[in-house]
């Protein structure tokens, strides 16, 4: 594809060359406020707390916006006012936003800072890499681990403290903790393979591949570990007719951080999801009475080496292109960065601290539930999040395929040699 | 109702000629001015965002990269792309079943509105009052009424004995759940009817008793073909409104899940509005509308020549 | 059918005193079964069009935990509570060794929890809410209506503590609303009143191109707006994208214009200029004063949808505090919760302004929509 590089028609130019004299005639003098955009804030005013700890320390004001819903950001990121920085929940567009020209690399704002890159965990620290240059800055991270309700474990005659040791296992339990009303319907379900974030990446890690190579490159949508994930999650919806399982879960994510949540009701004995869970703003606060355990996902029974495999996603720090005081921004960054204000920050919403310093923390420590996901991050097979520049794209792809799977059964073999063939050339193109 | 837009004679004018007297002159200018808003307006707001659109869609282009020409790329790019023509095919769903259908469902309101019975303007206070509800707050609403478990439809359907479906959950349901949300705004089309019906001569319906037509063949052979101007119209401005179908979709789905479940609420708008502000593919989108825009010229054109036969015009 | 044969038997018929009667009594009773039947009719599909509404008030009376009960209840429940040391507890029917007992929870912790009798508050005891599938302690229910919903949705807003309530969103949607009403009728009378009253040439062919506009999807023309606006003029997070427009005409609101200004008698502008008055004053004086109902209407219309529109904010407004209300119900609704019961309390809210305003102006809707046929 050759493009002919002309500038456009007379008007246009300068509306341009206009917009930009406009952008560039700002002074770069002291800033008299930064904007934070935050994506996955729960409790805007707790963060707003947090940054002005930085306004008592350096004078300049922080203004906190969040949550931003997705579809803010990239208007922003182009758009000529974009915010000083940006967190986002996930790494997944990081590349996209790299390859065009949206955001700064973070090299010289690493070393202004003093920011310490040994000092965080490897995995959450990969997904920001691109090239050899570094595009982003984890903050807080999320593993995803297996949730089980003893009481149901129980009731299904289960022993209450031992969770299953394989994926083939999970599916047998399942069976055992699903009880259908006498009309047919589902009233307790054992587990809903897609009933969380990030579950895919798992489920795909776990039987040893991804829908990326190791480093984005190459589209891999239907190869084996593909498959195998998407057939395995399908047993979960086939078992009991598909409309029966998707009627009885559709609501589900509405009643999240509500103690309607099915988990917390009873309604569903086992779930994949993150570490907040243990901290004080779930099922502490929801569901106290909520008689639980959790351990980290099981492996398939064929490869037993793959134990705590876990895919670490979560929090990243950006700072866009044409931010309007770099410098600020990167000071900022440096403090947002620094243990203190990570252990702090993470330890109130009960999320992974992405320094090590930060994790010695008694506040993450000392509950032993949520030690089970600090030792996952630390685990030689924790994986972090592959992406591409057609991420955004493809993950809803992905998704619409996925739900056609899981949801109407579909074939996953057709399904995904289909995805596999709509998106590898786009991929290619976009790698250029 | 003939020539409703008054504007029939356009055509059929006299040019101006070039010898205009004083006071042509004199009105024309004076007709400049009065028109200023409208024009400020028209170039500001329609004919430079036309024409931009226009230029990006032959090109590649954000406002942090310069303009890339691509020449019918965008265009030829539609051909191939699946998720276009689902979008497509969503939005013809909508537009050939959904229009019709709320159209009869509002012409029958009307009918019933029209008939003499005891607190007739309480009833047509009742099916007047959704069509003003603000669209996000009636959307929120129905995705509440249609929630499978704790809804309130279902629930109803399970006092007559009907499973109710997964309603928005279910790919087969999901399109005829937002026509439902629809027809119960449609208020303001059971007005126009209601008004039309009014206009139908009652001489006319009396001596079609007398002569022992039925009420159903008096409906078939006098009412439907009065009010078929208005059906004409309303069926247009329909077809336009539901092209641009957005707001609804976007509000039921949210923005993470546009166009779920599998993709079968992912309207135009909605994968116009995805490619150019999630995608970041300007050029793209802007092709989008404008295709969007010969669509929705030809349908229109089609349907006044197709209905030129169907249509009455009384008087 | 047979229309000779039914005349003639109508003929047949009145010659009968007596048939008449018979008649007359065969007719009320079709009549009334006919009026039924309509009656039926009308009430079962006013259901469709009532029940939303009730639906929409029954839950925003609801607790939160009352929104999830399955089947869902038509009015709202909520704990029987009782007082001790000055707190008030809930009341359960817990089982016991001495069978169901009345007992107000205390605490709970690791799922146990602790109860008392609140004839005898010394007495304690503990109990699992659940063994298996068993329910061991179930709450007591009564009808309550939770009238704090409204006020804590609308003090919590979708963004709760960061200064962005629905109060703030309601000021908002007003003011955006109100300086949209202005310049639409600023903006659409002298254009309106052109096309309607002043000869000028071009005037049929430019308004054929002013009523084409309309066909135009908003999709041709939104990405460039949104960058003239947001990157040209800066105007992101003000309410001036959204107002500004309104400033010039549209083709809907001088339609609908024009279309009055057309009924007003020509005689009375003309006799006006024989006395020497300017088209702006005949427009000023005579027409306007004249059209006040129409200038009415377009008043109701506009705020109607400024009130309701979404996309326009959407694009343009970021900061919740700038938010109007269609967007921060929408917003509301996008956080992790739904909060159903606040939810519907806000859409309240946001609906009853515009239906106070319909039971004011009911003739001006109406005439508006018999007008032009006016969509959203």
């Amino acid at each position: 594809m050759h493009k002919n590089k002309l500038y456009t028609v007379l008007a246009l130019a300068a509306l341009v060359a206009l917009a930009l004299s406009a952008c560039g005639s700002q002074p770069a003098a002291a800033p008299k406020e930064l904007q934070v955009w935050i994506e996955w804030g729960d409790n805007p005013a707790q963060l707003q707390t947090l940054f002005d700890k930085y306004t008592a320390q350096s004078g300049v004001k922080v203004i906190v916006t969040a949550p931003v819903e997705t579809d803010k950001f990239l208007p922003a990121l182009t758009g000529s006012q974009p915010p000083d920085i940006i967190i986002r929940s996930g790494g997944d567009l990081v590349k996209s936003y790299a390859k065009e020209g949206l955001i700064t690399e973070l090299s010289g704002a690493i070393k202004d800072g003093g920011i310490d890159l040994n000092d965080f965990y490897s995995a959450p620290l990969q997904q920001c890499e691109s090239n050899g240059k570094i595009w982003c800055l984890p903050w807080g991270t999320d593993i995803y681990a297996l949730y089980w309700n003893k009481d149901l474990f129980q009731a299904a005659g289960l022993d209450p403290d031992t969770p299953p040791r394989t994926m083939e296992e999970l599916a047998q339990f399942a069976d055992k903790l699903t009880r259908l009303g006498a009309d047919g319907k589902i009233e307790q379900i054992g587990f809903i393979p897609d009933q969380a974030w990030g579950h895919q990446e798992l489920y795909a890690q776990m039987f040893g591949g991804f829908w990326y190579n190791k480093d984005g490159t190459q589209l891999t949508a239907n190869s084996q570990p593909m498959l195998d994930a998407l057939t395995w999650q399908q047993q979960f919806y086939s078992k009991y007719d598909y409309d029966n399982v998707t009627g009885f879960s559709t609501d589900f994510g509405n009643q999240y951080m509500s103690p309607d949540y099915p988990f917390y009701t009873g309604k569903l004995a086992m779930m994949v999801d993150g570490e907040w869970q243990t901290g004080p703003n779930f099922i502490a606060k929801f569901k106290p009475e909520l008689n639980y355990g959790v351990a980290p996902f099981p492996p398939p029974s064929a490869h037993p080496e793959r134990a705590h495999t876990a895919v670490v996603q979560g929090t990243v720090v950006i700072i866009p292109a044409n931010a309007s005081y770099p410098q600020e921004s990167a000071k900022l960054l440096a403090w947002l960065e620094s243990p203190a204000v990570v252990a702090e920050e993470m330890c109130v919403n009960a999320n992974l601290p992405t320094s090590k310093k930060a994790a010695q923390d008694p506040c993450f420590t000392s509950n032993a539930n949520f030690k089970v996901f600090v030792d996952l991050m630390a685990d030689q097979n924790a994986k972090y999040m592959i992406t591409s520049p057609i991420s955004s794209e493809f993950n809803d792809a992905y998704s619409t395929v996925e739900q056609a799977i899981l949801h109407t059964g579909a074939d996953p073999k057709t399904q995904l040699d289909q995805l596999q063939n709509d998106y590898a050339q786009k991929l290619q193109d976009a790698l250029k | 109702m003939q020539d409703w837009l008054g504007t029939k004679n356009v055509f059929k004018q006299k040019s101006p000629g070039v010898h205009w007297s004083r006071r042509t002159r004199q009105n024309f200018w004076l007709g400049m001015i009065f028109l200023l808003p409208w024009t400020i307006g028209f170039i500001l707001f329609t004919f430079y965002p036309m024409a931009a659109s226009f230029v990006y869609s032959f090109a590649e282009y954000h406002t942090r990269k310069p303009l890339v020409w691509v020449g019918l790329d965008n265009y030829v790019a539609m051909f191939t792309d699946k998720l276009f023509w689902i979008s497509l095919e969503n939005t013809l769903y909508m537009v050939a079943i959904g229009v019709p259908l709320t159209l009869l469902a509002s012409f029958l309101c009307a009918v019933l509105l029209n008939l003499k019975v005891r607190g007739q303007s309480i009833y047509r206070v009742i099916y007047f009052l959704p069509s003003i509800v603000p669209t996000v707050a009636s959307t929120l609403l129905w995705l509440w009424i249609l929630n499978p478990q704790s809804g309130v439809m279902n629930t109803l359907l399970g006092y007559l004995g009907i499973p109710g479906p997964n309603w928005l959950g279910n790919p087969n349901w999901s399109k005829p759940s937002l026509i439902l949300l629809g027809m119960w705004g449609m208020g303001s089309t059971i007005v126009i009817y209601l008004s039309g019906l009014q206009d139908v001569p009652t001489h006319l319906l009396e001596a079609a008793e007398l002569d022992g037509a039925s009420w159903l063949q008096r409906l078939r052979y006098i009412t439907i073909p009065m009010v078929s101007p208005i059906t004409l119209f309303n069926l247009i401005t329909g077809m336009i409104w539901m092209f641009q179908y957005f707001a609804q979709a976007y509000v039921f789905r949210g923005t993470n899940d546009l166009g779920a479940p599998l993709d079968s609420t992912l309207f135009y708008s909605v994968y116009l509005y995805q490619a150019g502000f999630q995608y970041l593919k300007i050029g793209y989108a802007s092709a989008m509308a404008w295709v969007l825009f010969l669509i929705i010229l030809a349908c229109t054109l089609l349907m006044l020549k197709v209905s030129e036969r169907f249509t009455y015009y009384a008087g | 059918m047979d229309t000779d044969l039914s005349l003639e038997r109508s003929r047949v018929r009145r010659e009968s005193e007596q048939e008449r009667r018979a008649s007359r009594r065969r007719k009320g009773l079709r009549n009334f079964l006919k009026s039924l039947f309509s009656h039926g009719l009308i009430n079962l599909v006013g259901l469709f069009f009532l029940i939303p509404f009730i639906w929409m008030l029954s839950t925003a009376f609801k607790t939160d935990q009352d929104v999830f009960h399955t089947p869902p209840r038509w009015l709202p429940y909520d704990n029987v509570r009782v007082e001790l040391n000055g707190q008030q507890l809930p009341l359960y029917n817990v089982r016991t060794a001495q069978g169901v007992r009345k007992l107000a929870l205390v605490k709970i912790a690791a799922g146990v929890g602790t109860f008392v009798d609140p004839q005898d508050p010394l007495q304690q005891l503990q109990s699992k809410f659940q063994q298996g599938t068993t329910v061991l302690a179930e709450p007591i229910m009564q009808i309550s209506f939770q009238w704090h919903n409204y006020p804590d949705a609308m003090s919590r807003g979708s963004r709760p503590g960061v200064g962005a309530s629905f109060w703030v969103y309601f000021e908002n949607s007003l003011v955006i609303a109100f300086f949209t009403i202005v310049g639409t009728l600023l903006a659409n009378t002298p254009v309106a009143y052109a096309f309607a009253r002043i000869k000028f040439p071009g005037r049929e062919i430019l308004f054929v191109i002013v009523l084409a506009t309309m066909m135009l999807p908003y999709q041709v023309t939104m990405i460039p707006i949104y960058l003239f606006f947001n990157d040209f003029l800066h105007w992101k997070n003000t309410f001036l994208p959204l107002i500004i427009p309104a400033f010039f005409a549209n083709a809907y609101d001088v339609f609908l214009l024009r279309q009055f200004f057309r009924t007003i008698p020509e005689e009375m502008c003309d006799a006006a200029r024989v006395d020497g008055a300017s088209e702006w004053q005949i427009f000023t004086r005579i027409v306007l004063p004249l059209s006040v109902p129409v200038l009415a209407t377009v008043t109701v219309f506009t705020f109607l949808y400024a009130w309701n529109d979404f996309t326009g904010p959407l694009l343009f407004l970021d900061k919740p505090n700038m938010f109007t209300m269609a967007l921060g119900l929408r917003d509301f609704q996008g956080q992790r919760t739904m909060v159903w019961n606040q939810l519907m309390a806000a859409s309240v809210v946001f609906t009853v302004p515009i239906v106070i305003a319909f039971f004011f102006a009911q003739k001006t809707f109406i005439q508006g929509i018999k007008l032009t046929g006016l969509k959203e």
